[in-house]
């Protein structure tokens, strides 16, 4: 293990913990191994290594491949396929890949990474990070084992796409839908829309690890059902354990609940035309809602408030001064209205999505507080399909969004508020937010720890001001399993879907 | 009529409340009160709060009017539409059914779901996307139900008839096949009302259904299954409500077929299917009932034959003695239970002897064989009475007294029967050789095989052309007079000792009528013992078949006698009537009688001809007349009989 | 009887057709982007180009009716095409699925007439009477409550409490066949509660019907015994009304089982074609519609050749 420290390797550091994480004593599957059954929320739509397709096919993916970093249980970035990765004063990313194996047994080079870089990248590419990898303008291969990345500009957040589960490194020539990876477990065999199984692979470059035998991945599209063939013990571990089910799960000896606050429920607006083309109303509107009863009613309580952008407390850019910047005050809501012209409210409509209990029941809570500021919404609630489509483009004037960000990191909230990004879903229509736009990419191209906190705290700042989007609510993501499963993590904050990168260490009691 | 209270009462109050919901003195329906959610029933709130800690009790009766005006909406906008393809399709057929029931046909292809899904996502989910949607669905299935009852009853002749006389179509099937075919259409309304409800509750459970915080039965239960461990009432409520008001609109449509379809049997069913125990409650033994005899005829009419002191045994003369027969409608606590429709009717019928029961509709004529049977319509009794019988083996008994089993061993074997219209009477759905065969099968130890030969030389016996093939036939491919032959051949097939016809010949033309009467006559002469009891109007056909007659009029006898006796000289007016409305040449309606048959229930004090009597003096309208014997083996009950002829 | 099964089954072919097209149109008219949607999982915004790529990939930027005679001619040569999703044949996916929902569908039918024609005769020969009231009563319960609680009451009750049956699910039947027999009754028996309710009432009616019937009385009139009336003449008889209506409801189930394929996670086509609902995934909506309408038309033909078959009456002719 060697790590060259720079003085802008600070990203570099936190993930030198996480590297030494790993190596253990070698020989432990033998004495460990079984069949670990996991129930699943969704069948993955695709296997395609890099297009965004779900938490589900995330989990798999994870199982399956391995980028060139991830995350250690804590949450710190690591090296993955890459031993050690570093940046040099004009940006420049080196990685230095350790002696991995693909499934077939060939080793991972230098020239499959830059190969798939190249792929991701391509025009006709659906990729996730299709866009970021385009601004990777050259690739080099000095050797088999080092790979050198320049960007059109300084990115301190690189590493963070090569740790993320839609970037994970397939081996060179094979279809993006391969299952062929480097990953822990090898993909032996699928029934479409039912299950998958998966084998240890036993030429994994971490020693002694995957210390399962294999995986029987069963998909539970009904989150009671997920429970309940957990209680009846026809699985050994479930992933989205609905929050109802918790209390219950916690109060069983057999089982235990592993929950983390980490996606987060918010408001999108449509800037396109009035009323929320104004500032003041969407202010009004994140200062209307009481929180609390979002997370009773629609996450029993299993979250908490989020009176501000979605940065954990933990995080090292929580702003504490800032944290209560939406506070439920209803007469300042109504004040804020009716100094932009509304002093007896208004009509408009909230869209959300029937087919997920909790958008729905968030978006009751919201009409119930948004009445006593005199805000009558309709609900409009769709199945997702229709949503995403309404979402995206601008037909709705208020919504309910729930999601993760990409990672602990601020700049995963560019996704959110950047209103220079095309229309999405995803965040408010319509909306221009030239001051955060340009500070969003000042924290991208900051490596100093220091000045990207002051950077970050002015975006927030400004974001509170101008509400491109109104925090709702943290809810708890939760895995539960059988007592005896152990060496599985939730890994905190918004890295929980990459929490079954730690199936690796997971063993069967 | 009464029978619809309930229900209908029920669905007012449901109703009701649902209409009368805005102003009762309930919770705001839409009020959040999160920190006492899944609170449990308190004082404010009856059924406890919901997930939001809104009031379940007042989203429940909120709750009726989204579940129920869409359910019912959609039910009835199907009904409507559907019935009308169905009508149109089924009595047209070709080119309009095509566009009509065929076209309908489209939808049920698609899964219900996929075309809700398809439906609410294009216009957006709420009240009348999903009743579009659910009408959509439904609309098929009335077309088809009634499309197929449109086709049975447009081949029927009453609808050929009306079609022939030019009648407009559309008059025929709004006047004609509308109500024939509204009793499955209310069934299908029944299921659908309830199927649609149960629908609406799967759309919400998918989010296809009502849009919150409008609160719906199926929305309250789609939110209440994912609390099953919190608040398992939540669960419970809704449900009730729902399977609550299912039942009742069953019961109700139920009870709306009966009345609106007066065929079906009212409360009771078949009771000849129910064992021994369940049967009627009349008393079984003779002596018991040999008192009550005499009492329906009334005081001091004493009859002749009682008079010959037979109390006990039976002539042995006398092959079926019956005695004081009465038979009433037997409908515990219905209307009109306890009316009498055959009263003291006495008869005697000698070994080889054939007797015809003559009289109009109503007479009570078909009853009293029916009666000696043990078929009587379930709603009927024998109040009192008995028919003395002699079986194969000499020994005698009661045949009123008899339970379904005991007459079940005499059916078929010794007592046949054969009814008058055959196409009906015989199943349609098996062969006539089959049918015949059974009935061998069921009295004789014989292997099927011997059954069928014997089958198909019964049908050669009674005249059917080229048995061998025509066993293997159903009814429908036979002609009307072969379809009665082979009733009749059942009827003989195990050599009965009593023959009960019931106009057997009243549904055929006038030649084959001669044909199936020189039939039976042909049988007794294989049969010499065979008793026959002719029921008829046709007095042609008495002149030709019987050695005696008796007339029966407004469920009383009123004349017996040979029959040429009886037709030289009646003694009772009502037989000189019918006489003499029988025009030379032999009519087949009995006609100019002036005035009707009494209903029963009305009959008139003292004789019940009197109305219609030319001879009817201050006494016939007082006192019932007893029997009296004009001449020897002859009777009459008309005090003025000697000044009839 | 041939001319007739030719007539009815260029009318079905017809029919398909017109099922087929009209999916196709509706499925174009619904919003959602099957694209957008598939690069968007997880609540990610998609990328613009992408999605772009995505589009000219799956041949969606083709004019409407170039798709659709695309997909008719596929159709046509008997390929149903591949899944938007990861490329999947749509055939071979149904050929899984198809088979298994079947299963359902014929246990639950067994189930419910075996339950349901006794109940209905029993309710009607005893009409009015508490036995009558009682299943009356009981086949509106069961009417009445919806699968998906009947699903979580019994998974509940016999999978998470007694620990009798796993918690739905699905194994061939040739890896293990008692519990594929197991899992399998949970779900048919959920749906034959239902269907046990409709046979019973129209059971109960046609019986009753039956029963006034001038031949019932002929029966009577031979003296047969009360079990002989009741096989040959009445049940009989009454069965054609009632086999109608549940080879009807057997068509109706094909792909209208989805909530009890979902609650009880049992793999079948109606969870299939949610799912390729929900996804916008065309040729998997389409292909999976044209074989259940293939499967309802062809089942309508055997409800009335059993019919006829049944009942000497109807004759198979146009």
């Amino acid at each position: 293990m060697t790590m060259r420290l720079n003085r802008r390797s600070f990203l570099a550091t936190s993930a030198a913990a996480g590297a030494l994480a790993f190596v253990g004593p070698k020989g432990l599957r033998a004495e460990t191994g079984g069949m670990l059954r996991f129930g699943l929320s969704a069948y993955p739509p695709s296997f395609d290594a890099w297009a965004s397709s779900g938490s589900a096919a995330g989990t798999v993916k994870l199982m399956m491949h391995r980028g060139l970093l991830g995350f250690a249980p804590d949450g710190t970035m690591r090296g993955e396929l890459a031993e050690s990765f570093e940046v040099d004063d004009a940006g420049t990313w080196t990685f230095k890949l350790r002696d991995a194996r693909w499934h077939d047994g060939s080793p991972v080079t230098s020239e499959d990474i830059a190969w798939n870089v190249a792929e991701a990248a391509k025009a006709d590419s659906t990729a996730f990070f299709r866009g970021e990898l385009q601004s990777v303008v050259k690739v080099d291969t000095p050797d088999a084992r080092t790979i050198r990345m320049t960007t059109e500009e300084p990115s301190a957040v690189l590493p963070g796409w090569f740790a993320h589960f839609n970037m994970p490194m397939i081996k060179k020539g094979e279809a993006p839908d391969t299952t062929m990876g480097a990953g822990p477990f090898k993909l032996d065999k699928t029934d479409r829309g039912v299950s998958l199984s998966l084998s240890a692979f036993d030429g994994y470059y971490k020693e002694g690890l995957p210390k399962l035998a294999g995986i029987e991945v069963i998909v539970y599209a009904d989150e009671n059902l997920r429970v309940a063939a957990l209680d009846a013990g026809d699985v050994d571990l479930i992933e989205y354990v609905p929050w109802q089910a918790m209390e219950q799960i916690e109060a069983d000896a057999r089982l235990k609940l592993d929950a983390v606050d980490g996606p987060f429920m918010y408001l999108t607006f449509n800037a396109e035309r009035p009323p929320f083309d104004d500032p003041r109303v969407r202010r009004a509107v994140a200062h209307a809602i009481k929180r609390e009863d979002i997370v009773a009613a629609a996450f029993y309580g299993r979250g908490s408030a989020l009176e501000h952008l979605p940065l954990a407390e933990g995080s090292d850019y929580y702003n504490a001064d800032l944290a209560n910047g939406w506070a439920y005050d209803p007469d300042k809501a109504m004040a804020l209205l009716a100094e932009a012209g509304h002093p007896n409210g208004f009509d408009c409509t909230l869209l959300a999505t029937a087919q997920y209990g909790m958008h729905q029941s968030t978006a009751e809570v919201c009409q119930a507080y948004l009445s006593m500021v005199g805000i009558n919404a309709r609900l409009d609630l769709p199945e997702w399909a229709t949503r995403v489509q309404k979402g995206n483009q601008g037909q709705y004037d208020l919504a309910v969004m729930g999601t993760t960000a990409s990672n602990n990191d601020p700049d995963g909230m560019t996704q959110l508020i950047d209103g220079s990004l095309p229309a999405s879903f995803v965040r408010s229509y319509g909306l221009k937010t030239p001051e955060i736009t340009e500070l969003l990419a000042k924290g991208r191209q900051t490596f100093k720890a220091a000045e990207r906190k002051t950077i970050y705290h002015q975006m927030e700042a400004k974001a509170l001001e101008t509400t491109p989007i109104a925090g709702l609510a943290w809810r708890s993501q939760g895995f539960a399993m059988k007592a005896g499963v152990s060496g599985f993590t939730n890994m905190p904050g918004q890295l929980c879907f990459y929490s079954p990168e730690t199936l690796e260490e997971t063993v069967l009691g | 009529m009464r029978k619809l209270i309930l229900p209908v009462s029920i669905i007012a109050v449901i109703l009701a409340l649902v209409l009368l919901a805005p102003i009762l003195p309930l919770a705001d329906v839409r009020a959040m009160d999160i920190p006492h959610r899944f609170a449990g029933p308190s004082l404010q709130h009856w059924l406890g709060q919901d997930e939001f800690g809104r009031d379940v009790l007042t989203r429940l009766i909120f709750g009726a009017r989204a579940s129920l005006s869409i359910a019912i909406g959609s039910a009835l906008a199907a009904a409507l539409i559907g019935a009308t393809l169905g009508l149109l399709g089924g009595y047209f057929r070709g080119l309009v059914e095509l566009v009509t029931v065929r076209a309908a046909e489209v939808v049920l292809c698609l899964p219900p779901l996929l075309l809700a899904l398809l439906v609410v996502t294009i216009l957006g989910a709420g009240f009348w996307p999903l009743i579009l949607a659910l009408t959509l669905l439904y609309t098929p299935n009335y077309a088809r139900v009634v499309y197929a009852a449109t086709l049975q009853v447009r081949g029927l002749d009453y609808v050929t008839a009306q079609r022939a006389l030019g009648t407009h179509p559309l008059t025929i099937v709004l006047r004609t096949l509308l109500p024939n075919v509204l009793p499955p259409l209310v069934v299908q309304i029944s299921l659908v009302i309830a199927s649609a409800i149960v629908i609406e509750s799967g759309l919400s459970f998918l989010g296809l259904g009502v849009v919150p915080p409008t609160p719906s039965w199926g929305l309250m239960i789609r939110s209440a299954r994912g609390a099953m461990e919190q608040a398992p009432m939540l669960l419970v409520w809704p449900s009730l409500a729902l399977a609550g008001t299912i039942l009742t609109f069953n019961l109700l449509c139920d009870r709306l077929q009966s009345v609106l379809d007066p065929r079906t049997v009212p409360v009771g069913g078949a009771i000849w299917l129910r064992r021994r125990g369940a049967t009627s409650p009349r008393p079984s033994s003779r002596e018991a009932r040999v008192p009550r005899a005499a009492g329906p005829a009334g005081a001091g009419a004493v009859t002749d034959r009682a008079a010959t002191d037979r109390s006990g045994e039976t002539k042995p003369a006398d092959l079926l003695a019956i005695e004081g027969l009465t038979v009433a409608l037997d409908r515990p606590g219905g209307v009109g239970s306890g009316m009498e429709l055959v009263r003291g009717v006495s008869l005697a019928l000698r070994p080889g002897e054939t007797l015809a029961l003559v009289g109009e509709s109503g007479s009570g004529k078909t009853l009293t064989s029916l009666a000696v049977t043990g078929l009587l319509p379930d709603v009927l009794a024998v109040t009192a009475g008995t028919a003395a019988y002699v079986r194969r083996d000499g020994t005698a008994l009661d045949l009123l007294a008899e339970d379904e089993d005991g007459h079940r061993r005499l059916r078929g074997d010794e007592i046949s029967m054969v009814f008058q219209d055959a196409s009906a009477a015989l199943n349609p759905v098996h062969r006539i050789g089959d049918q015949l065969a059974e009935g061998i099968l069921a009295h004789r130890a014989i292997g099927r095989a011997e059954a069928a030969n014997e089958a198909v030389a019964l049908l050669k016996r009674v005249g059917i052309p080229d048995p061998e093939r025509r066993a293997r036939a159903y009814p429908h491919e036979l002609s009307g007079g072969q379809r009665q032959r082979a009733m009749i051949a059942i009827a003989v097939a195990n050599r009965p000792k009593l023959l009960l016809a019931d106009e057997p010949t009243t549904a055929l033309d006038p030649t084959i009528q001669a044909q199936i009467l020189a039939l039976i006559a042909d049988l007794k002469r294989d049969n010499p013992d065979m008793g026959v009891v002719f029921v008829t109007h046709n007095l042609a056909v008495v002149a030709e078949i019987a050695d005696r007659v008796a007339v029966m009029y407004a469920g009383e006898l009123v004349e017996e006698g040979p029959v040429a006796e009886v037709f030289a000289r009646p003694r009772h007016p009502y037989t000189a009537a019918l006489i003499g409305s029988v025009p030379e040449g032999g009519a087949e309606r009995l006609v100019a009688i002036p005035g009707t048959v009494p209903a029963p229930g009305q009959m008139p004090p003292g004789c019940r001809f009197a109305p219609r009597c030319d001879h009817a003096e201050a006494i016939c309208r007082e006192s019932e007349p007893a029997e009296f014997v004009p001449a020897p083996g002859r009777r009459t009950r008309c005090l003025r009989y000697e000044e009839v002829t | 009887m041939l001319r007739y099964i030719a007539y009815r089954s260029l009318l079905a072919v017809f029919l398909v057709w017109i099922v087929v097209t009209l999916v196709f149109l509706m499925l174009h008219l619904v919003p959602g982007d099957p694209a957008e949607l598939l690069l968007s999982q997880g609540s990610t915004a998609a990328d613009p180009q992408a999605v772009a790529n995505l589009r000219e990939r799956l041949g969606l930027d083709d004019p409407l009716w170039l798709q659709y005679a695309h997909h008719i001619g596929g159709l046509l040569t008997g390929d149903l095409g591949t899944s938007f999703r990861d490329g999947a044949s749509v055939t071979g996916q149904i050929v899984q699925r198809l088979p298994r929902t079947l299963e359902v569908i014929v246990a639950a039918a067994l189930i419910a007439a075996a339950l349901g024609v006794p109940a209905g005769t029993l309710a009607a020969v005893r009409s009015g009477g508490w036995i009558d009231t009682l299943i009356s009563f009981l086949s509106s319960v069961a009417l009445s409550t919806p699968v998906f609680v009947v699903g979580s009451v019994v998974i509940l009750v016999f999978a998470q409490e007694l620990r009798l049956v796993p918690a739905g699910g699905y194994v061939p039947f040739a890896v293990d066949p008692a519990r594929h027999l197991l899992l399998l009754m949970l779900p048919a028996g959920t749906v034959a509660l239902a269907l046990w309710a409709v046979i019973a009432r129209m059971t109960r009616a046609s019986v009753l019907d039956v029963l006034e019937r001038d031949y019932v009385r002929t029966a009577r009139a031979k003296g047969l015994s009360r079990v002989k009336i009741l096989r040959r003449h009445v049940v009989r008889n009454a069965m054609i009304p009632v086999l109608t209506v549940l080879g009807l409801e057997m068509g109706t189930l094909i792909g209208g089982t989805v909530l009890v394929e979902f609650v009880f996670n049992w793999p079948g086509l109606s969870g299939y074609l949610v799912s390729a609902v929900d996804a916008r995934d065309y040729p998997e909506v389409v292909g999976i519609v044209m074989v259940i309408s293939i499967l309802f038309v062809f089942l309508n033909l055997v409800v009335d050749i059993v019919s006829a078959v049944l009942d000497p009456r109807i004759s198979l002719t146009r």
